[in-house]
């Protein structure tokens, strides 16, 4: 029986506000899981805390809504116990490039399998506004109410410096692209980001329009596998680029633990594993 | 061999003290793996700095014809490298003991009625390999040839030892043993005794640390699944895992902090897997977060705390028992969890084992407590016989898959629902121990919600006033559960039952504890001994059931304010004398058992005609 959209919605509705921008993504992911035929069951989304966490509520899937800022190592623990599942970490810019930041560029490292959503409404929004690593700069908010001081991170130079294989940025509104990029995302053997504007409608510092207006997708000939080309455009802030700035192929975790599990029985044990009884004798 | 024999014919302590860095702990380590393969037991133990280089570092060996608890109160044999060592550990050389000592080095003050050998271990060592390091295998031969252990054996153990350093470092190890070893020689030592390799001991026992049984624990439970971060002492832990797990095929990672670490534990066991992450009490005060998520998405995982000297960055390389009180309680809100605490390196490896049992089946973290003297301690343990190992299925919580022994080893997994009753799945059923049924992914059908948010049995998060107090009382019923399961345990004390003294202990004080007792009967003091292997939550039965009739409670930690005593304070309203050791170093059995001598005094009338 072929799956319908339906079937990749829990039972628990959607809570965020009208308009926001995490519904486009919710339905960007459930219409990329359904075009790639992955079964809900084989699926395990973890989330960090904000908004953008509830979306493990909202997907049919294994899901762990866990801590502020957890989501990456947690999946990466789920990925390399169990290869075989589709694993997502999902936050917002407050858990992935505040609180959390320090886990992208070891994840990055292990190159673990695990698809990102890295979804920014530059805003605390669950919070009811306070300032982001990625609120602008004068702005004020409820934590800067004399206008922000600090600079803006730019979260794709970042990926890109951290070696992610895998690195996008796509328009949370624009959901026909998105799915395409998380499908890629997704088919990727590797670590990817796909990095999210979601304009929050409660606290608006991104609004769709407005996002139309900065946004253009990258050139059709941009090569995926330069890495200063893309560092380049991934500075340019006049456009704002959107679309896959980066992907290359490098072993993934579950490749490099198999070639130490390999390299080590083969080395002292004829490629067999070892016997309980063989790793006691070894200390006698 | 009598494995709870109390006099022994044959029971000594070799300790050789230096500077860190001069290889103390690795000729002492060697020298134990030789006395390992005779037919007695074995027991270590090491203090060294926190630098690489420099401080006091020593190494103790105790060698007994039986089951050794404590690594003694005094030694019998001292070999002083330079005068810090001597300084620092004269005053334990038993009198009528021997001094080996670098005559170029120290200067003896008072030789403690001791047999004095001097042995110009620099000088030797500096004219055998033209270098000074080494010194460490001159005394090791210098030992070697005390102890009538053959050349041949020497030359092997330094072979295996070197052998991958290249053979410009075997020769010059070989010529330092060759030149310790003739000095004795020549020097005609006297030779009180004799260690006779034993081809059958060899054959049945390991010569393991408390850190390494840890492992081997994890290993045998079925673990196949590490995360960590290095941290001292329980670094080895991890160091023995990741060698460890691509050999049975399981996975090591190291993470970037212990916070991403038991992440990755959590994320394991939300697949199924049965996951560890090794720590000391710095790390696992940033676990703390994580430790409250498990707790709250009810998954099973083993964390273990090899404690350390703290505050902060405190005392690295030394031993408090000090995280209790955060291990049972710290945490935001009330998370509950179970606490363990090995009692020995043998026990490391069974209390292991029961940790991995008692969260796969309560579906909650554990945490074992060992501590630093009980992490580098080394000692003899018998390899079980896994034939006698069974995999449990079923839902009982029985009270054999709680104490696993050489005898019964039990393997214990999470209860998975049946495929057939997802009708109505709830992963957080309130049911009556508490404990749920749970999916993995993979089950159609089976996909739950799991959060850190409060929810109701579904998943869905609820802030309902109602919701939060059937949820509470259902997580914490588990260790009603358990308590309810260790109260069906056989006791967890000895001594007399005609006893006014009873002594509380946890963890790695149990054997000085039990040689105090022997001390104190030798004296006619009787005290009982009460050591719980589970912490937390205790079987509160068995120990009114200890508490009955006594009229002195003491209790012996090695910390600075008494946190078990507060524990038991707390929940029994007693008010026992306590004995605390906040040094960082182990308590000694005649520490002990001068407090309890003291307590005698006062609480037990005919004591105190008798003394």
């Amino acid at each position: 029986m072929k799956r319908q959209l339906q079937d990749y919605k829990s039972v628990i509705e959607p809570v965020w506000c009208p308009g926001c921008g995490d519904y486009g993504v919710l339905t960007s992911l459930q219409r990329a899981l359904l075009n790639l035929e992955i079964a809900p069951e084989n699926i395990v989304t973890v989330s960090g805390i904000g908004c953008s966490g509830r979306l493990s509520h909202f997907l049919n899937s294994y899901s762990l809504h866990g801590t502020h800022g957890r989501a990456v190592p947690t999946a990466l623990g789920a990925k390399a116990a169990h290869p075989e599942l589709t694993v997502f970490a999902v936050g917002g810019d407050g858990d992935g490039l505040g609180i959390g930041g320090g886990h992208i560029s070891h994840a990055a490292r292990k190159n673990v399998d695990i698809t990102y959503l890295l979804i920014d409404n530059q805003i605390y929004g669950l919070t009811k506004g306070q300032t982001s690593p990625t609120s602008p700069v004068g702005v004020k908010t409820k934590t800067s109410p004399h206008g922000v001081f600090e600079d803006t991170l730019a979260a794709i130079p970042i990926f890109l410096a951290y070696d992610v294989s895998f690195v996008a940025r796509a328009n949370g509104v624009d959901t026909k692209s998105l799915t395409q990029i998380l499908m890629e995302a997704i088919s990727h053997k590797g670590m990817s980001i796909v990095y999210i504007l979601s304009p929050c409608r409660t606290f608006p510092l991104l609004d769709s329009k407005g996002l139309k207006a900065i946004l253009q997708p990258l050139p059709e000939d941009h090569p995926r596998g330069d890495k200063l080309i893309a560092m380049e455009r991934a500075y340019s802030d006049k456009p704002i680029f959107t679309g896959i700035f980066y992907q290359v192929e490098k072993p993934t975790l579950e490749d490099r633990l198999q070639s130490v599990i390999k390299k080590v029985c083969e080395k002292s044990n004829g490629g067999d594993k070892y016997s309980l009884d063989k790793v006691l004798k070894s200390f006698a | 061999m009598d494995n709870n024999k109390y006099h022994s014919e044959v029971d000594f302590a070799i300790r050789i003290g230096g500077e860190g860095g001069e290889g103390v702990i690795s000729a002492g380590e060697l020298f134990a793996q030789v006395a390992a393969r005779t037919a007695y037991h074995v027991f270590t133990y090491i203090t060294y700095p926190a630098e690489i280089k420099g401080g006091f570092s020593m190494i103790q060996i105790r060698i007994k014809d039986g089951k050794i608890y404590s690594m003694g109160s005094s030694v019998d044999y001292l070999i002083a490298f330079n005068q810090q060592a001597y300084d620092r550990t004269i005053s334990d050389l038993k009198v009528g003991g021997t001094l080996i000592y670098d005559p170029d080095e120290v200067e003896i003050k008072d030789n403690h009625k001791a047999t004095c050998y001097p042995i110009k271990l620099t000088k030797l060592v500096v004219d055998a390999t033209g270098s000074k390091l080494g010194k460490n295998v001159v005394a090791l031969g210098a030992l070697g040839h005390l102890f009538g252990i053959e050349f041949e054996v020497l030359e092997k153990l330094i072979k295996d030892r070197y052998g991958s350093k290249g053979s410009d470092v075997i020769k010059n190890n070989l010529n330092a043993l060759k030149a310790g070893y003739f000095t004795g020689k020549e020097s005609q030592w006297e030779r009180k005794f004799q260690l006779v390799a034993d081809a059958d001991a060899k054959e049945h026992y390991m010569l393991i640390s408390g850190n390494e049984a840890v492992a081997l624990g994890a290993i045998a439970a079925g673990c196949r699944f590490v995360a960590g971060y290095p941290i001292t002492p329980a670094t080895p832990i991890f160091e023995t895992l990741t060698d460890l797990m691509p050999k049975v095929g399981g996975r090591a990672i190291q993470l970037e902090d212990e916070i991403a670490s038991l992440s990755a534990c959590i994320g394991a066991s939300f697949t199924g897997e049965k996951a560890i992450t090794p720590t000391s009490g710095p790390g696992l005060q940033l676990m703390g977060e994580q430790l409250n998520l498990a707790s709250m998405l009810e998954l099973p995982l083993v964390i273990v705390d090899v404690q350390r000297g703290g505050p902060s960055t405190g005392l690295p390389t030394k031993t408090e028992q000090s995280d209790l009180k955060f291990a049972i309680y710290g945490t935001s809100g009330e998370a509950p969890r179970v606490i363990l605490a090995p009692s020995s390196v043998e026990d490391c490896f069974y209390q292991t084992i029961r940790a991995f049992n008692i969260s796969e089946r309560l579906q909650m973290p554990v945490l074992i407590l060992t501590d630093q003297s009980i992490g580098y301690r080394k000692a003899t343990v018998r390899i079980p016989d896994f034939s006698k190992m069974i995999e449990v299925d079923g839902s009982k919580l029985t009270d054999e898959i709680l104490i696993p022994s050489p005898e019964r080893i039990e393997i214990a997994r999470r209860i998975e629902i049946d495929p057939e009753k997802l009708n109505g799945y709830k992963r957080f059923l309130d049911t009556p121990d508490g404990v749920s049924p749970i999916t993995t992914p993979g089950l159609p059908g089976g996909q739950y919600l799991s959060g850190g948010l409060e929810h109701d049995e579904t998943g869905k998060a609820s802030y309902l006033p109602d919701m939060h107090l059937k949820m509470m009382r259902k997580r914490f019923k588990k260790l009603e559960t358990l308590s309810n399961a260790l109260e069906k345990n056989p006791p967890e004390y000895e001594g007399s039952e005609e006893a006014k003294i009873g002594v509380i202990g946890w963890g790695s004080t149990e054997g000085a504890i039990r040689e105090a007792r022997l001390l104190a009967e030798q004296r006619g003091i009787l005290f009982r001994h009460l050591h719980p292997k589970v912490l937390s939550p205790l079987p509160e039965r068995q120990v009114r059931h200890f508490l009955a009739g006594l009229k002195q409670v003491i209790m012996v930690e090695e910390n600075f304010t008494g946190q078990f005593a507060h524990f038991i304070k707390a929940k029994f309203g007693v008010k026992p004398i306590e004995i605390h050791k906040s040094e960082g170093v182990p308590i000694t059995p005649e520490e002990i058992f001068n407090g309890i001598e003291k307590v005698a005094r006062i609480v037990d009338e005919t004591t105190i005609a008798r003394l």
